[in-house]
């Protein structure tokens, strides 16, 4: 595999050290970007590398599987099923963010993962609160007039 | 279809006095003043220095410019609304219901999209990365885009007084009102498309601040060693960030249902004009937070200034902060407590609104307690913050009344309500504005503010204030509710009058704060700031230059303490020389300047205007032109500038020669 | 550096269990005191922030999507309208090209211009396939009369799964540019920056797609 020339450039003045092993992983001391390779990985072995992807690809193929075909299955109890759907659906979610977004809890990963906690955090408010007031209001409201000539 | 959509002549005013004569000399006037800067050469300045400047402190002055001119705009319908009601009692005033319900919506979205959020993001720009000691936001390129955008709004808004109408919905458009089928014009497409527009802008200001608070500080900046300021700032930053994608969501869902038929709020095909409410309040209760949080951070800075002591609690007050931040989003329901979501969820959210008051109780005796025992300057600035502390306790009291949902169900949407926001906006927001104004000024421009002016602006205002909203509060447990364009209960006249009367003293306010611009650069020789470090302060702006260089300081600061500025003025009053020795000077990279921003804006302002009229080939033009100036910004070599070390060794020569020389006065 | 740097780099003691803090320079990452962070790592940050808000977005669209899931206007509801042979294609067009652009950053970091486009074309490809999809999709329901003027059900479906195809759209039209601006420039490091960030967002949206696929579809049929 070849690799062009780079250009140089200056140091930047919001950078306090050179950044030409970036692709190397996290630098020690250093605050780790998302989708950028943890350290233990910097041995940077294709094998190892492509291992996580694939491992990642075919976790998420098995879930996304496993979420098709409960529907209408007998293997699993059949009020339960809605849940099951939504537990793959948040472990494939966890198997993107560890095998293709490189997400540890180690402390060089603690902004990132701070930063998901919050967005989930207003995510969860933002849409079980809307669910819990509309319901609410839905349940206090008299029907409409179309909801009325409706027969189910 | 026409080659202009719907736009046609009679979009114009020409029967309407008001409007039309306001837009004509609004027109004149700035074409005035392009030809005067024109024929002085101004303009190649104005454009290389300003308009494509990446630079923060620039960046953040425009904002504030911005701001100020707006709040002229805003303060003129809040004049013709108060005079309306002052006279319309049993007879129709002199404002036709269409123009007053126009002028009542123009006024909230001006003041808050196009005042407040402005006025707090410039001062946040100007001041946030000089306390934290570093060169320029994260993304300074993003952050010029910001600012155009928002001015795209604020010129889109400002069309539509002389090209079609504005929205009448007030300043959020609820449906169904806001509907096609019950505001068929332009007004509220007007409105959604230029806050659309000015939110992309701030949405990408909270990522930038958040960015720079939390990965760009100096050496040894711990967090527990950040400026109060800088704190609020990320909290409110944080807020930005996820609060707008709410408003940005809900707002598409009603351009969808004006322009595509779809069915998210109408009466018909199962829409759920509540679920507006809902959304927009998820955003619109956040939104009030982020405005008053760096307003809170100002005060830290200020009081702790004036009061020549640190910050009282400094730990508390990052709780209390970061408390704020959090339930603020977990508060959005009482402002529809009276939309029928029953007595558990109103519990629920009324609790939650009473409990956000203890974190705010928590920063007033906090401030307080840095005043006691402190050597006090009454210098306006403090007088700002005491005039907010002792208005803004009273108009959080009277939030607390209305999170009790019983008395919200009489108090919904009256003009106590009305003064209730208005007394935390005015007193909160924009006294912290206004202290954060004068105090950083001398900053922004080397040149302190005339400070007696200032100090009967300051008096003028509070005064007025309490004389204009006072009386809200009494026609509120009265009975008076928002908006109303004439009335005929006899017991609210006189109230009115005299709010009208209160708004006159505002008025005066404003006319001094703009002699005293005025006469602060005529005369501004006295006032000169020399060594940067015109108050005395403690935190690290006052470490650089008034104004700064481009590059802020010509080696970052090493942090050691809080107040790290004091720390260094301390030592240097000690030993009797500056606190570090003259460093060795090296060239330092900056980001150069773009026209990337204005570009973006203009293109915004084109595609805006073109969605709202129904052009759409010129929507086409507009976006494949913003998409292009983002290629051609990206495609670019050369995206920094060095500045060479003679010309930064002179820059901090001098100052530092000015500082050695008023050390040496002081310690003589 | 001292020793916990050597353990931090090897992962084996990553919250210094075993190491007092040392003094002077402090070591902990994520607390910011070491003076402003490099380049890649502040962009990389406002990218995922970015990201986050993007999230809210939908979630705002999500919300919406569930509280008018029920109002039909008496017409049709997911287990009329949607085809979940049609779905798992869709899916897993978008995982494999979540794949390879796995591969494609493996290249990016590697310096391989050649194995980074043909990656890169490669997810082009799979998601212009699933844009191709979810329009033939639509045009089905609006051609039978069940577009989103039809029903709120409607409305908030199309606006949910139509803000994520506008999402991919842009993420193709940036792939493009992106993969022009390789063959352009090569690995600049700001080409590299950039290209973070496309990842990241590409990856987003298949997180994204989990969401839509799972609740929407999935749980739209269950439930009906």
């Amino acid at each position: 595999m070849s690799s062009p020339p780079e250009t140089p450039e200056h140091p930047s003045p919001l950078r306090i050290s050179s950044e030409e092993d970036f692709d190397l992983g996290s630098r020690v001391g250093e605050d780790r970007v998302l989708g950028q390779l943890p350290s233990e990985l910097s041995s940077r072995t294709l094998r190892a590398e492509l291992g996580g992807y694939l491992i990642g690809l075919a976790l998420a193929a098995l879930l996304t599987a496993a979420a098709f075909l409960s529907v209408g299955t007998q293997a699993i109890y059949a009020p339960g099923i809605v849940m099951a759907v939504v537990v793959f659906g948040l472990a494939q979610v966890g198997v993107h963010l560890v095998f293709f977004l490189h997400m540890t809890t180690a402390p060089d990963n603690t902004n990132n993962a701070l930063a998901l906690a919050f967005g989930f955090l207003i995510v969860c408010v933002i849409v079980f609160g809307t669910i819990w007031v509309m319901h609410q209001m839905d349940h206090n409201m008299m029907p409409t007039s179309s909801s009325l000539t409706m027969l189910h | 279809m026409t080659l202009l959509g719907k736009l046609s002549w009679q979009a114009l005013p020409l029967n309407e006095p008001l409007p039309l004569f306001s837009g004509v000399a609004v027109f004149l006037i700035v074409i005035a003043l392009i030809a005067w800067l024109g024929i002085k050469g101004y303009l190649p300045y104005l454009w290389r220095e300003w308009i494509t400047s990446v630079d923060h402190k620039r960046i953040g002055v425009m904002y504030c410019l911005l701001a100020w001119v707006m709040l002229l705009r805003g303060f003129i319908d809040a004049i013709m609304m108060r005079a309306q009601q002052a006279v319309a009692f049993r007879a129709p005033g002199f404002l036709p219901p269409s123009h007053f319900d126009q002028v009542f919506s123009a006024h909230g979205t001006i003041m808050i999209f196009f005042v407040a959020m402005p006025f707090v993001i410039g001062l946040m720009n100007l001041i946030v990365p000089l306390q934290l000691g570093v060169r320029d936001v994260a993304f300074p390129t993003l952050n010029s885009v910001s600012f155009w955008l928002t001015c795209a709004g604020a010129l889109l808004v400002n069309i539509s007084l002389v090209v079609g109408e504005f929205s009448r919905t007030g300043w959020l458009p609820f449906p169904p009102l806001a509907e096609l089928k019950f505001s068929p014009g332009v007004g509220v497409d007007y409105y959604c498309w230029a806050i659309q527009i000015s939110g992309i802008g701030t949405l990408m200001t909270g990522i930038n601040f958040v960015t720079t608070i939390l990965k760009l500080r100096a050496p040894g900046m711990h967090y527990t060693r950040m400026p109060m300021f800088c704190w609020t700032a990320l909290a409110s930053n944080l807020l930005i960030i996820a609060a707008f994608p709410v408003l940005t969501a809900t707002l598409a869902m009603l351009l969808l249902d004006r322009y595509l038929g779809f069915h998210f709020f109408t009466n018909s095909g199962g829409g759920n004009s509540m679920l507006f409410m809902n959304l927009i309040w998820a955003w619109g209760h956040p939104e009030v937070y982020l405005l008053v949080l760096p307003a809170f951070g100002i005060y830290s800075e200020v009081v702790s200034t004036f009061s020549s002591k640190p910050l009282f609690g400094y730990r508390s007050m990052v709780y209390a902060t970061m408390a704020i931040c959090l339930i603020s989003f977990m508060v959005w329901l009482h402002h529809f407590f009276t939309m029928g979501a029953g007595a558990d969820v109103n519990a629920f959210f009324g609790i939650m609104s009473m409990i956000i008051a203890v974190p705010t109780g928590v920063k007033i005796f906090n401030w307080l307690f840095t005043m006691y025992g402190g050597t006090v300057r009454f210098a306006s600035p403090l007088l700002w913050s005491l005039g907010f502390i002792v208005s803004f306790a009273i108009g959080g009291m009277t939030g607390v009344m209305l999170a009790i949902p019983p008395a919200d169900f009489q108090l919904h949407n009256s003009l106590f309500l009305v003064a209730h926001f208005h007394n935390v906006i005015i007193a909160g927001v924009l006294f912290g504005a206004f202290a954060g104004y004068t105090y950083w000024f001398p900053k922004a421009f080397g040149f302190k503010l005339d400070e007696r002016l200032g100090k009967w602006a300051f008096w003028l205002w509070v005064i007025g204030f309490w004389v204009a909203w006072g009386p809200g509060y009494v026609v509120g447990l009265e009975g008076m509710t928002r908006r109303l364009q004439h009335y005929d209960v006899a017991a609210w006249h006189p109230w009115l009058i005299v709010a009208a009367g209160g708004v006159a003293i505002i008025a005066a306010g404003v006319a001094v704060q703009i002699a005293q611009l005025v006469v602060s650069i005529r005369t501004r020789e006295r006032r000169r700031d020399i060594t940067g470090d015109p108050w005395d302060g403690r935190n690290l702006e006052w470490a650089t230059a008034s104004p700064p260089p481009s590059f802020n300081f010509a080696v970052l600061p090493n942090v050691t303490d809080q107040e790290p500025y004091w720390d260094m003025k301390t030592r240097a009053r000690e030993s009797g020389h500056l606190a570090t020795p003259e460093p060795h000077y090296e060239p330092i990279p900056m980001p150069r300047n773009s026209p990337t921003g204005f570009v973006t804006a203009f293109f915004a302002v084109l595609t805006g205007f073109a969605l709202i009229w129904h052009i759409w080939w010129i929507v086409l033009i507009g976006l494949t032109g913003a998409y292009a100036n983002f290629v051609l910004f990206a495609w670019r070599d050369h995206d920094e500038v060095l500045i060479p070390a003679g010309e930064v060794a002179r820059l901090d020569r001098a100052n530092r020669a000015a500082r050695t020389a008023a050390l040496e006065r002081a310690t003589a | 550096m001292s020793a916990p740097s050597t353990a931090l780099r090897t992962g084996k003691d990553p919250y210094h269990l075993g190491h007092a803090p040392s003094s002077g320079t402090p070591e902990f990452t994520g607390h910011g005191a070491g003076g402003p962070a490099p380049k890649p790592i502040v962009v990389g940050y406002g990218f995922w922030l970015f990201i986050l808000s993007d999230v809210v977005l939908f979630a705002s669209f999500f919300a919406a999507y569930a509280v008018l899931v029920y109002a039909r206007a008496g017409g049709p509801g997911p287990r009329d309208l949607f085809d979940l042979r049609t779905t798992e294609i869709e899916t897993a067009c978008l995982l494999l090209s979540s794949f390879t652009c796995g591969l494609a950053s493996m290249a990016v970091g590697r310096r391989s211009l050649l194995w980074t486009e043909i990656a890169l074309a490669v997810t082009g490809l799979l998601g212009a396939t699933f844009i191709g999809i979810e329009i033939h999709e639509f045009a089905r329901l609006v051609a039978a009369d069940d577009g989103p003027s039809r029903s709120a059900f409607l409305t908030a479906f199309f606006t949910l799964v139509g803000c994520h195809g506008l999402h991919v759209t842009c993420g193709l039209l940036w792939l493009a540019t992106m993969m022009a601006q390789l063959r352009a420039k090569g690995f600049t490091p700001s080409v590299r920056h950039r290209y973070l960030c496309y990842s990241l967002f590409w990856h987003a949206l298949d997180i994204v797609w989990i969401g839509i696929f799972s609740g929407v579809y999935i749980i739209g049929v269950l439930m009906q």
